[in-house]
């Protein structure tokens, strides 16, 4: 392992001082640590460090050593390579690996060594009253944080179609992530569930569109689930006196709960999703009943299912 | 850890060894590597010199070395994603913050409000999590989720979490006389009761992912592929996946809960086995239908 982290740093050295495209070839016989009788060996190792060197995040592309192309080098790209200096204090250090330490993703913590590239932490941490975990989408969540940031395209399958959106934020709420992006083909601007989004991949361009002005991602996303959609209902919904208050709390403070007659308590709810609030309201089971309109009524028993 | 140390030569080995997690022998062992790697030629002059000087290290001929690295994005997510999470709890400060802004700068230049992480604490989350810190006996008021039961409980309580969008309070029920989780979006009401108790001094990390015990109930679902998320919310078994959906078999403590899920998913689910479950599901479903035939009956 010892040669291996030597050969490396070597590398990276090489390739960040050549400042031009260097020839495999070149790098074979230049820099230490690498077989010069075996080909087969040579290219064995060279791939694989070049993979270990792009996990790390350092950004090694292929380009041609001359303008007629005829050959091939690899070089560092400078720009890519370093992080412009966010300039953090050692306090604000410390704060960021705390919260690195209180939040989760899918029960691992991530950040880490992030936070030794941005220059440790000093000082020991103190524990903090707060666990959370947001959350894993894997790969998913990467590629889109990776294309928001960079403005790249992201395609991938939603509902049984492809799509392609110019990904303009990313919210995680109420447990899931969310991107907000417009539909290339349509031109409408969209919120996707992530985790129901297949497989999604980010495309070769940076800065491949410009985020609209004053773009808010907070805003985009709706509080409540029923709220996305494309239909427009006002739900007249009665729930018992002991289950009330569960439903006042989701509801927020703008809807109104007024004690009728039996003792339950009513509301006027806008929906926009009926699927998304009938799904809500069997969650109350049978202490809670949408009174009108008519026809979500029906819906709901459709979705309940079983004869009279 | 080498941009670091370059830029600030003569930095004590203790603190580098503290920022960045190495024991001494472990940053002896990587200075000595660095020495001996270099530029092309790698004679004396080419060779980066790092040395443990009286106590300091110091790392030189290696200007190249010496801007942070990009981070990687699931790394530049991990960072982020966290420190919003805790700003949005409302459990950071103005130090947090300006970190923040200092990251989103570098990391989104052209995106102030591209990125989000909303995780805003309930109320009672605050009281319950002074509780824990205070070492206070608090009585709740607690309607559980599976039963619907009401009751009225002195807890101890010893930390607060969240996690996929739901906030919990771990804590020692006097009332099951054992340690339990409890939803505090079910909680209606809690009280300081003016009593303490002794934090203990080792506390586990709470299991909040439910695991299976013996007495569990199974059922075997189909899941079409609208419900596709089922799989990837709830800690369940594939048994099969193809591109029509999925079979998935979930256990649980109380058979109403997967009911519960059934008739949420109404057609995008078919029970395919497990005669609790369908019993709890039919159970449920002529409830409700009852409650509706009596106003419908009325009209």
């Amino acid at each position: 392992m010892q040669k291996v982290i030597e050969r490396i740093l070597n590398l990276l050295a090489f390739l960040l001082t050549a400042e031009r495209p260097v020839t495999a070839d070149e790098i074979r016989h230049t820099v230490a640590g690498y077989d010069r009788d075996n080909d087969a060996a040579f290219h064995r190792t060279f791939e694989r460090d070049k993979a270990i060197l792009r996990r790390l995040g350092i950004p090694i592309e292929r380009e041609a050593t001359d303008v007629f192309e005829v050959e091939f080098g690899y070089v560092v790209d400078h720009a890519a390579y370093g992080l412009d200096d966010p300039g953090l204090s050692d306090d604000e250090r410390a704060a960021l690996a705390l919260a690195v330490q209180a939040v989760g993703f899918g029960g691992r913590p991530a950040g880490h060594e992030g936070l030794m590239k941005l220059g440790g932490a000093a000082g020991s941490l103190a524990g903090t009253q707060l666990g959370a975990d947001i959350g894993s989408h894997g790969d998913s969540l990467d590629t889109t944080f990776a294309a928001i940031s960079e403005r790249r395209i992201l395609s991938f399958t939603y509902h049984g179609k492809a799509r392609r959106i110019e990904p303009y934020g990313l919210v995680h709420r109420r447990g899931h992530w969310y991107v907000i992006g417009r539909e290339t083909t349509t031109d409408r601007t969209k919120v996707y569930r992530l985790d129901r989004a297949g497989a999604p991949t980010a495309g070769d361009q940076a800065s491949a569109f410009v985020r609209p002005q004053g773009f808010n991602a907070s805003e985009a996303v709706l509080d409540r689930p029923w709220e996305t959609g494309e239909d427009d209902l006002v739900a007249h919904v009665a729930f018992d006196g002991d289950v009330a208050w569960i439903a006042q709390r989701e509801l927020g403070p703008s809807v109104e709960l007024v004690e009728s007659s039996d003792g339950s308590l009513e509301a006027r709810i806008g929906v926009n999703s009926p699927d998304a609030f009938i799904a809500w309201i069997v969650g109350f089971e049978d202490k809670a009943e949408i009174l009108a309109p008519g026809e979500l009524r029906d819906r709901f028993l459709d979705h309940v299912g079983g004869s009279m | 850890m080498l941009p670091w140390v370059i830029a600030h030569p003569g930095v004590p080995v203790d603190e580098v060894c503290d920022r960045f997690g190495y024991t001494r022998g472990e940053l002896i062992r990587d200075l000595n590597t660095v020495f001996v790697c270099g530029l092309p030629g790698y004679g004396p002059g080419d060779l980066m010199d790092a040395s443990i000087d009286d106590d300091e290290v110091v790392v030189e001929m290696a200007e190249y070395f010496s801007r942070p690295l990009r981070l990687s994005p699931p790394e530049a997510l991990g960072i982020l994603a966290s420190a919003k999470a805790v700003e949005s709890a409302g459990s950071g400060g103005p130090v947090l913050s300006r970190a923040i802004e200092k990251l989103e700068g570098v990391l989104l230049p052209d995106g102030a409000d591209a990125f989000v992480v909303d995780l805003p604490e309930p109320p009672l989350a605050g009281r319950l999590r002074s509780a824990a810190r205070e070492g206070e006996v608090v009585t709740i008021d607690y309607t559980a989720i599976a039963s619907g039961e009401r009751t009225v409980r002195d807890i101890e309580p010893w930390s607060v979490l969240t996690t996929l969008g739901n906030w919990y309070v771990v804590a020692y029920c006097r009332h099951a006389g054992a340690e339990r989780v409890f939803r505090i979006d079910r909680i209606r009401s809690a009280e300081a009761t003016g009593e303490r108790f002794s934090p203990r001094p080792e506390e586990r990390e709470p299991e909040i992912r439910y695991v299976p015990s013996d007495d569990d109930a199974v059922a075997t679902i189909r899941l079409g592929r609208r419900a596709a998320w089922v799989a990837e919310y709830y800690p369940v078994e594939i048994v099969d996946s193809g591109p029509e959906g999925q079979t998935i078999r979930m256990s649980v403590a109380d058979p109403s809960r997967a009911a519960r899920l059934l008739l949420r998913l109404g057609e995008d689910a078919v029970l395919l086995a497990g005669d609790e479950v369908a019993s709890a599901a039919s159970d449920l479903r002529s409830r409700i239908r009852a409650r509706y035939a009596r106003r419908t009956g009325d009209d």
